[in-house]
This record gives structure tokens, sequence and C-alpha cells, in this order.
């Protein structure tokens, strides 16, 4: 296992594979962090149920701007042009959550306690990462996650107050994020995923990511009053 | 050191122009969220921005 911690001046004097992995996440990771604004900006910002809903929409969107941003500076100083992700077509993105559209309030407030989650872990993936630069931005991007967390699981929870009708349709929004969510984890026993592991550019296997989200995930649903979907219908990457 | 990737720069302050204006814009909507009128404005000014960011033209924005 490489355990060294590597600034911007190392890059080029490291393996080719470990440069290729780095350019990897840090493009799909930027490619997440815009991909959020694109499901929901269109629709929730005019449709939000109050102004400042609305705020919050367009305050989220630009944290996850700024998320963009500072990940594609990351990557563009070592000679990795991530500006394409800005233009991608929603059925492009690297990761399927994001591809769609989020048309409801229901799924938007879903999105946010269950995705966002997944984001998170995804960030503390690289809570001491061997790239530097990386580890550096880590701090005040994740402390915006857990803030679109907190407010997708309170906007979740105010839906739940209004009745079975409406518990029916966060439980439906449930249902279609939650595989989502879990299939954000990729492929169990990926090889590709044990080489992050081995230059030390993530912490765990896919499969103990996700079987760590749904730790905390499932005890918060059945608070809720939810009930947790099978976690194998309709997955993909298994 | 590795060569940078052209207009990472530029895309930087764009960006973060971009998202000093959108905080500004949200700042000012809540702050006065008993001013309808300011309130609609704020909404109008970030959702303008925004819809410039979602269309994603950056040769345009940086030239």
């Amino acid at each position: 296992m490489f355990s060294d911690k590597i600034e911007l001046k190392d890059v080029d004097k490291m393996d080719p594979e470990y440069k290729d992995l780095l350019g990897r996440v840090l493009t799909i990771q930027a490619d997440c962090e815009i991909g959020g604004p694109h499901l929901y900006v269109e629709k929730m910002l005019p449709a939000a149920p109050t102004k400042l809903d609305q705020l919050i929409v367009a305050r989220t969107a630009a944290e996850e701007v700024d998320h963009f941003r500072k990940v594609a500076r990351v990557a563009g100083d070592i000679g990795v042009d991530v500006s394409f992700v800005l233009s991608q077509p929603n059925e492009k993105r690297f990761v399927d959550a994001f591809r769609g559209l989020i048309t409801t309030w229901e799924d938007n407030a879903v999105f946010g306690f269950l995705i966002d989650r997944v984001g998170r872990y995804q960030l503390e993936e690289f809570y001491d990462c061997s790239y530097l630069p990386l580890q550096r931005i880590l701090p005040d991007i994740v402390t915006e996650e857990l803030g679109h967390i907190e407010y997708g699981y309170n906007k979740t929870v105010e839906l739940l107050s209004k009745g079975d009708e409406q518990k029916e349709r966060v439980q439906k929004a449930i249902e279609y994020w939650y595989v989502r969510a879990l299939d954000m984890f990729g492929h169990t026993g990926s090889s590709r995923a044990e080489r992050y592991r081995y230059w030390g550019l993530k912490r765990r296997a896919n499969e103990q990511a996700r079987d760590d989200y749904m730790k905390e995930v499932n005890p918060i649903l059945e608070r809720m009053g939810l009930r947790i979907p099978d976690p194998l219908k309709g997955r993909r990457y298994m | 050191m590795p060569q940078p990737a052209h207009n990472i720069e530029k895309l930087d302050e764009h960006l973060l122009e971009v998202v000093r204006a959108l905080h500004g814009a949200v700042k000012q909507g809540v702050s006065h969220s008993n001013e309808p009128k300011v309130v609609n404005d704020a909404i109008a000014d970030c959702k303008e921005i925004l819809d410039v960011i979602m269309a994603g033209k950056v040769s345009d924005w940086l030239n």
C-alpha cells in the first residue's frame, strides 16, 4: 500500500496509474457536484413551495457550483480539464442518480436526504488521502453537504407530517432514490476501487462504504415511519 | 510541476464571481423576507445567473 503524501509539485514523478486514477476520480467528483443543480434548478427553483425554499434551492445550487469550482481547480492544476461536464447533458452523467430531472418537491427533499448523503460518503473517502491538495478542499465542502442533507431530511419530515397521501408520495420517492443511492457506491469487489485504495486515494471498498451507508440510513427511515426498500430490487451495480 | 489545464485560472475566477453573486442575491432575499418585491427580485436574479451556468457555454463566459 502506498502511504506517502503527494503535493502538486510531486505529481509528475508519480506512477502513470496514480495520475490516471487521480484525474478520473476528480472528473467524476466534479461531474457529481454540478450534476445536482442540473437535476433540480430548472423545475424546483420556480416551483419550491415557499419563497424561502426557492432561495434555499438557489443557495444549495450556489454551494454545489462552488464545490465544482474547487474540484475543477485541483484537477486543472494537474492538467485535467473537467470543464466539459458543465455542458454535459444529464443523460451522460457518470453516475446514474444524476441522469434525469427532479420534478417534484418530494423528490427534491429525498434527493437531499439520501443522495447528498452518498455525496458525503464519497468525500469522506478522500479524508487523509494521499493527494494533499484534494484533502485541503474537503472540510468546507463537507460542511456544506451536511447542510444539504439536513435540509433534505427536514423537508422530508415536514412532508411526512401532511397525511397519508403525502406519506405515500414520499415513500415512492424513497423507493426511487434508495436503490440509486446504493448503486452510487459501485460494484462489489471492484478491481479499480482496489487500485484507488492501493494508491491511498480512497479508504474503503465499495461494498463496505455501501454497508456503512445502509447501517446509517435504514434506522433513520424506520424512525420516520417509512418502509426500507428492497436493497436488491432495481439495482444495476451489485 | 504539471502543466495546468488551459483556462483553469479564468474559469476559477469566473465561477467564484458567480458563486459570490448568487450568495449575495440569496442573502438579500432572506434578509428582506417581509418585502415581497425584494424577495422576488432576488429569486429572479438567482434564476438568471443559474440559467447561464446550467447552459454551460464555458467559452462564452471566458471570452
